[in-house]
């Protein structure tokens, strides 16, 4: 079989459940070495950590911060800097959902959103880029939402956070393109995850039906989406946006 | 990622269908090679990639302008019997003329090859890919249809007529478990550009984030990626593949 992932180096935030955990599972069979991210400590993922990179023989080294807390991310990028792989891949998925309408929107909810959805992924990606363009370049993928181009009710705060990130990914995409450097965001669609836990089963269902295919989508679905655009065999594609999302 | 899928490939002869071909087939699926017309050159192609890879490569031809030879051959291909899982539609021309300078004969057959002939193979193949209740169709489109091409009227036009065929079809055949996108590519390498003055061609690929043309084997791959099951939950999408331009 061929390995898409053969010798790439990849940071992935939010890995300790749904797309993230999917992500870390793919990439790890695909041949990738990575840093899975999770905010705190727990022996459940170190185990599982543990336990995929046995399974596809492969390194992978959790990494514990808080994405809010710009020190606890600057000590992770020094141990990712120090280390013998050097980075050529990142997924900015860590992301929180929330769901109200405009009007019961509080100052709190829409500046949480932004914080985790958005400024985050922003310092984070700064980071990162400034790593890649010392290894000869990379590939940045951030995970978004539909919600962020369609503009659902009761997802003002979260979606406005989503298209934050897929503008900002789509403008580095050309400023770092020179350095062989490429930027693209994935927008998952009714995906099964908690996040839908939010979400009432009638709204759920209704969504499900109204997609091309007739369901929901998995996070292994978006999982290969997102280890695609790291991999070398989407070399051309950059600045795009790519709604996986059963056609809505 | 499509090893051992049976899939349809048009617009074999050359170009990025040709590099298509030799790609899919290295990564182990069965082909239908469609051809505007077989050269001695082409079926030995098909004879060596099928012996090299120890896959089925068959050369086929239709004549795009003839909607009846485009059935003629699809009865070829649906006579074989066997589950069909990818179409990729690449056969597809353009005549660069000005708006004033076009005329309705050089339309017609503009849009009888990029659009008739592609949506008449595409019913009957589709019609196989029903009775297995999945499939995935790849159209390739171009960035001309989104972003307008002074000189690409016909073309530009007709690419966005398919764009509106993927999007329609992606609905009615989603629920028969038929996967339907369409690539976009940018500025790639083959001989469409030798009609393009240089100065333009030069502008425009300096104009990529990337900064550099594209490579046929690059469309090809994200065909694989499109045809795989990698994008199981992908549907109906139009996939710009230029480098970053828009």
């Amino acid at each position: 079989m061929i390995k898409l992932l053969e010798g790439k180096n990849i940071l992935i935030t939010g890995s300790n459940r749904g797309i993230g955990k999917a992500t870390v599972e793919f990439c790890a069979k695909q041949g990738a070495n990575i840093w899975a991210h999770a905010r705190s400590a727990s022996d459940d993922f170190a185990q599982f950590c543990q336990h995929v990179a046995e399974q596809h023989q492969v390194t992978i080294t959790p990494l514990y911060f808080d994405l809010r807390d710009k020190d606890q991310m600057l000590v992770a990028v020094k141990l990712i800097k120090a280390s013998p792989f050097p980075i050529n891949g990142l997924i900015n998925n860590a992301g929180i959902t929330y769901n109200a309408i405009f009007q019961m929107t509080n100052e709190h909810n829409i500046e949480q959103n932004l914080q985790v959805n958005f400024v985050s992924h922003y310092l984070m990606t700064q980071y990162i880029i400034k790593l890649m363009s010392r290894h000869g370049g990379g590939s940045i993928v951030s995970i978004a939402s539909t919600a962020a181009i369609d503009a659902n009710p009761g997802r003002s705060a979260y979606g406005s956070s989503k298209a934050a990130l897929l503008c900002a990914t789509k403008a580095l995409s050309r400023e770092v393109g020179q350095m062989n450097i490429r930027a693209n965001t994935v927008a998952p669609g009714i995906t099964q995850t908690d996040m839908l836990s939010s979400m009432s089963d009638e709204v759920i269902a209704e969504a499900a039906a109204s997609t091309a295919l007739r369901r929901c989508g998995t996070p292994q679905e978006i999982a290969s989406v997102a280890g695609y655009l790291i991999s070398d065999h989407s070399a051309y594609i950059t600045g795009q946006v790519l709604r996986v999302d059963g056609g809505m | 990622m499509i090893f051992g899928k049976n899939i349809v490939v048009t617009g074999a002869l050359k170009g990025i269908g040709k590099v298509a071909v030799e790609r899919f087939a290295e990564q182990g699926a069965h082909l239908w090679a469609c051809a505007n017309f077989l050269t001695p050159e082409f079926v030995s192609f098909c004879s060596e990639l099928s012996k090299k890879h120890q896959v089925r490569v068959e050369p086929l031809c239709s004549d795009f302008t003839d909607v009846e030879s485009v059935k003629l051959m699809a009865k070829q291909i649906l006579a074989a019997k066997v589950p069909i899982d990818g179409l990729v539609n690449i056969a597809g021309m353009t005549k660069d003329a000005v708006f004033h300078m076009t005329t309705a004969t050089d339309l017609l057959q503009i849009y009888q090859v990029n659009v008739v002939s592609t949506l008449v193979l595409t019913q009957l193949i589709s019609k196989n890919m029903m009775r297995q209740k999945a499939g995935s169709i790849v159209n390739v489109s171009s960035i001309a249809a989104t972003d307008g091409i002074a000189g690409q009227l016909a073309y530009a036009s007709s690419k966005a007529a398919l764009n509106g065929a993927t999007r329609t079809l992606a609905r009615e055949l989603g629920s028969y478990g038929i996967r339907v996108n369409s690539i976009a590519p940018g500025v790639i390498d083959t001989d469409m550009n030798l009609n393009v003055p240089a100065d333009i061609l030069n502008e425009r690929i300096s104009s990529t984030s990337l900064g550099r043309i594209g490579k046929p084997t690059e469309v090809a791959d994200l065909m694989c990626f499109l045809l795989s099951d990698l994008s199981s939950y992908m549907s109906g999408q139009i996939i710009r593949i230029d480098g970053g331009m828009a």
